[in-house]
């Protein structure tokens, strides 16, 4: 949200908002002052957005990488700082170490799935952020900012497509 | 010229099931489920209290106190002897761990198979899938005859310079009952965030100080959305390959052994199915308490989830037969004489009343009652079959563990299992997990109300001809 | 792995009387707990040999056999690889079966995957519960140990211990002869000889090459058992 400032209207269905964002695309603001907060994922195709980015899926693989790592280190590295024999067994044999190489390469994708949703989301945030507590009850939340001469305009605009608006939001303790 | 035309089936047509009995056709507001939701958590009535006192009382008398007891005592409290160095707590073990395997099923399996009907039921599963490798978890502790070194199997540096055994299965189970148990808790958690959004958006007091800490946050941006929705698939797919492994190592505890009955290289998949087996006869079982004792609940689970889930289970009884008719066809057929000592105990020696019991537990109940519909969408019914077969599992797990272990090639050594202290640990640990199950119920949303929301956006009714057809779409 | 047996034991099936000496040498020399007759009667018993007793025929022809069976000290040990804090493990220098007991955590994987069920658990303090003056018959050269541990027969490896460095001392090899295990020793009639199973010369592998049709229990597992017996030919007298 880079000047003006912020304002959040609320719609009750997709449809609306959806239509408004093109709206609003059309007034001048830019898709990246524009951000659409909801109680369920719309994907950005239903929104005609352009599509987020995200990191998750490297993060995870950077994980699996870690855990297979730290798996090999474990099956081939403790018998040869701590040789025992045991069953006629060789002290380096491969088919065992295939199970821990895949438990803990597996472990290590998806504690990196997790931890990359968290820091990329920049979670835990508890600080003070545009929100309103209606859109868990279902609604759909426009959240853009937009410089003060277009203001008058916009707002007959959203509420002409049936939105209850919210202006000038200030952010809400979530 | 035309096909032989039947007269319509009368009443036929007005037994067609109305579409808006399914949950996903009957959608209501997002507000009104909202409040479904908290209401069903945050109402407790006066028996539930008494409910987690028993509870309390026994998980700290049975399981704490029995447990104390016994790792100072001796293990010789409990009923194992040479040869059955193993009992009733590897059963049990094995018990909960395929309990644990409902969750993934369900949560993992079915999303990825894109099964809707799975969409109000993911979290309570979940929530089995986490409490039953807790409970699960504990027992290869409770079994160790001397529990208070257990943390040499961990490998760490220390200054003995010492590192465990990886080659041991238990070494394997360790690893793998961690990473299932993070795993399970984790893919519990991704989904839970929305939901804990929007508890926190309509409490307050501690309730709110609670969900607001958990929530992490969550507002539901376009941005969080995709994040969230990219790790729930990458959790959904991963978490199943682990799914399965967790339950093949258990098995190849057995295995890997040169015991006769136990040395069978059928026992990864055997286990798997028979653990998905039993998990989703016990989800069935939680549905029903869920629908019985929580406000609200009957409009999310229905007869509908008891209908596809009794399919499911019938499936997965023939899969589990066809496994165990291979193990029994090929001791019998192949007469390896230790095999055969083995087999004997438990077809015609003194396990055969409990050989008995689980054949007709796991086999003939199922096989003759899960066939028909009406019997299925019984909620009641579904629950005590679904119990019928956990006993059944639980049945063949005893067989194997103990059971299988009393013969061997020494006759000379052969002697019975009978459980001692172990029936009063087995009672207390039970009592954790229902105990965790009904305190998680008031803490947490037990239905996951944006998943549902999402599938009724989805699930929309078309008029093809003269009916009117439901249609999914893919909105994902 | 080849077959590398140093120590190994013969075990004469026909010289065999079931007389239990063997047991009860074996119980002094190792300080094996007394379980008491309740624990006793659920098969608790923690002999570390066991005498196999059969019976064949019919009365009054009946044909008693017996066949003692202490850890065959196997050079493939399946109680080995499945102890996840190796508390077992195969001792290359005396290529014996060796078992720590400070070690142990008590998992009780190794007596079940012992395909001759030798392994004993200690399932009590049986110990502490020695009335005096019973406890000054402990061996010092052998620990007591408490409950949660697994054990078994160890080829009296605290004698053998003794005679390296006996012979050590004096600047030498062992020599057959120098090491008998409690229940060799104790045998009346010599059913149980020990000894180095690598020297060709010594007395018991003489007795290995016996062609009284000398057999390895559970051969076909793959175990590669340290104990050699010879089958007895009573039976086939009569």
């Amino acid at each position: 949200m880079s000047e003006g400032t912020i304002h959040l209207a609320l719609f009750n269905a997709i449809d609306p908002a959806a239509e408004a964002i093109g709206k609003l695309r059309e007034l001048g603001i830019q898709d990246k002052d524009m951000s659409i907060i909801s109680s369920v994922p719309y994907s950005d195709r239903m929104l005609g957005r352009p599509m987020s980015w995200t990191f998750v899926p490297k993060i995870a693989i950077g994980g699996f990488i870690v855990g297979l790592v730290i798996s090999l280190l474990l099956n081939f590295g403790t018998p040869l700082l701590y040789p025992i024999r045991v069953g006629g067994m060789p002290y380096l044999p491969i088919p065992p170490t295939l199970v821990l190489t895949f438990e803990i390469s597996m472990l290590g994708l998806m504690f990196a799935t997790f931890l990359g949703v968290i820091w990329e989301s920049a979670f835990p945030s508890f600080g003070p952020k545009e929100y309103h507590s209606e859109i868990s009850n279902g609604r759909i939340a426009v959240v853009f900012s937009c410089p003060a001469e277009i203001h008058n305009q916009v707002h007959d605009l959203l509420v002409a497509m049936g939105a209850e608006w919210v202006h000038r939001t200030e952010a809400t303790e979530l | 010229m035309t096909a032989k035309a039947m007269p319509f089936p009368k009443g036929e047509f007005q037994e067609e099931e109305d579409p808006q009995e399914h949950l996903l056709f009957d959608p209501r507001p997002r507000e009104e489920m909202n409040q479904m939701v908290m209401e069903s958590m945050r109402s407790t009535t006066g028996p539930f209290w008494v409910v987690v006192g028993i509870l309390t009382l026994l998980v700290l008398v049975c399981l704490v106190g029995a447990w104390v007891y016994m790792a100072l005592t001796g293990m010789g409290v409990a009923g194992v002897r040479r040869p059955t160095y193993w009992g009733m707590f590897i059963a049990n073990f094995v018990f909960w761990i395929g309990i644990s395997h409902a969750g993934t099923f369900v949560s993992a399996i079915l999303r990825v198979f894109k099964a809707d009907f799975r969409r109000p039921f993911t979290r309570a599963a979940e929530l089995m899938t986490a409490f039953g490798l807790v409970v699960a978890g504990m027992y290869p502790l409770i079994h160790l005859g001397r529990v208070w070194v257990a943390y040499w199997i961990i490998p760490y540096p220390n200054s003995r310079w010492l590192w465990p055994n990886l080659r041991s299965p238990l070494t394997w189970d360790m690893i793998a009952i961690f990473t299932y148990l993070l795993s399970s808790t984790l893919y519990l958690y991704l989904p839970l965030i929305p939901d804990v959004a929007m508890a926190r958006d309509h409490s307050n007091g501690w309730r709110y100080r609670l969900y607001r800490l958990m929530a992490l946050g969550w507002r539901g941006t376009e941005a969080e959305w995709h994040r969230l929705r990219t790790a729930i698939q990458i959790f959904a797919f991963a978490i199943i390959p682990v799914m399965f492994s967790v339950h093949t190592i258990v098995s190849w505890d057995f295995a890997v052994t040169k015991t006769p009955g136990w040395h069978s290289t059928i026992f990864g998949p055997f286990f798997v199915v028979g653990a998905i087996y039993s998990g989703v006869s016990a989800v069935v079982m939680i549905l029903f308490l869920i629908r019985t004792t929580l406000a609200n609940m009957k409009y999310f689970v229905r007869e509908e989830h008891f209908d596809a889930l009794g399919k499911l289970i019938l499936v997965f009884s023939f899969t589990w037969t066809y496994f165990y008719f291979s193990e029994y066809i090929l001791a019998w057929y192949g007469g390896d004489l230790s095999d055969q000592y083995v087999w004997d105990a438990l077809t015609k020696g003194p396990y055969a009343w409990l050989w008995y019991t689980m054949l007709i537990c796991n086999i003939a109940i199922p096989w003759l009652t899960l066939w028909n519909k009406r019997i299925r969408r019984s909620p009641a019914m579904m629950f005590a079959i679904g119990f019928i077969v956990n006993l059944g599992m639980y049945i063949e797990r005893y067989l194997i563990v103990p059971g299988m272990i009393s013969r061997n090639r020494f006759p000379f050594t052969w002697d019975e299992y009978t459980p001692r202290i172990e029936l009063v640990i087995s009672v207390g640990s039970l009592s954790l997990f229902l105990l965790l199950y009904v305190l998680a119920s008031r803490l947490i949303p037990l239905i996951p109300v944006w998943e549902v929301h999402e599938g009724q956006t989805a699930h929309t009714l078309r008029r093809i001809g003269k009916t009117v057809v439901p249609t999914k779409s893919e909105i994902e | 792995m080849v077959d590398k047996a140093k120590w190994g034991m013969v075990i004469d099936l026909d010289r065999c009387n079931g007389c239990t000496v063997c047991v009860t040498a074996c119980s002094m020399e190792n300080n094996i707990a007394h379980v008491g007759e309740a624990d006793a009667g659920y098969g608790r018993s923690m002999q570390w040999i066991r005498i196999e007793r059969y019976w064949e025929g019919e009365y009054p022809n009946i044909v008693s056999r017996f066949m003692p069976v202490m850890c065959q000290q196997c050079g493939n040990a399946p109680c080995e690889p499945v102890c996840p804090v190796y508390a077992s493990y195969h001792s290359e220098a005396e290529q014996l079966n060796v078992q720590i007991y400070n070690r142990c955590v008590g998992t009780r994987y190794c007596g079940n995957n012992c395909p001759y069920i030798v392994r004993q658990f200690n399932w009590f303090d049986y110990a502490k519960d020695m009335p005096e003056p019973l406890n000054y018959q402990f061996n010092p050269d052998v620990t007591v140990r408490r409950r949660g541990i697994m054990e078994k027969c160890t080829f009296c490896i605290q004698r053998i211990r003794r005679a390296e460095e006996a012979a050590e001392a004096q600047g030498r090899e062992v020599r057959d002869g120098d090491v008998q295990p409690a229940c060799a020793q104790a045998c009346p009639s010599e059913a149980i000889v020990f000894g180095l199973l690598a020297d060709p010369n010594s007395q018991v592998s003489h007795l290995a090459r016996n062609a009284r049709a000398q057999r390895l229990l559970l051969e076909e597992l793959g175990t590669e058992p340290r104990v050699i017996y010879l089958k007895s030919e009573r039976g086939t007298k009569r």
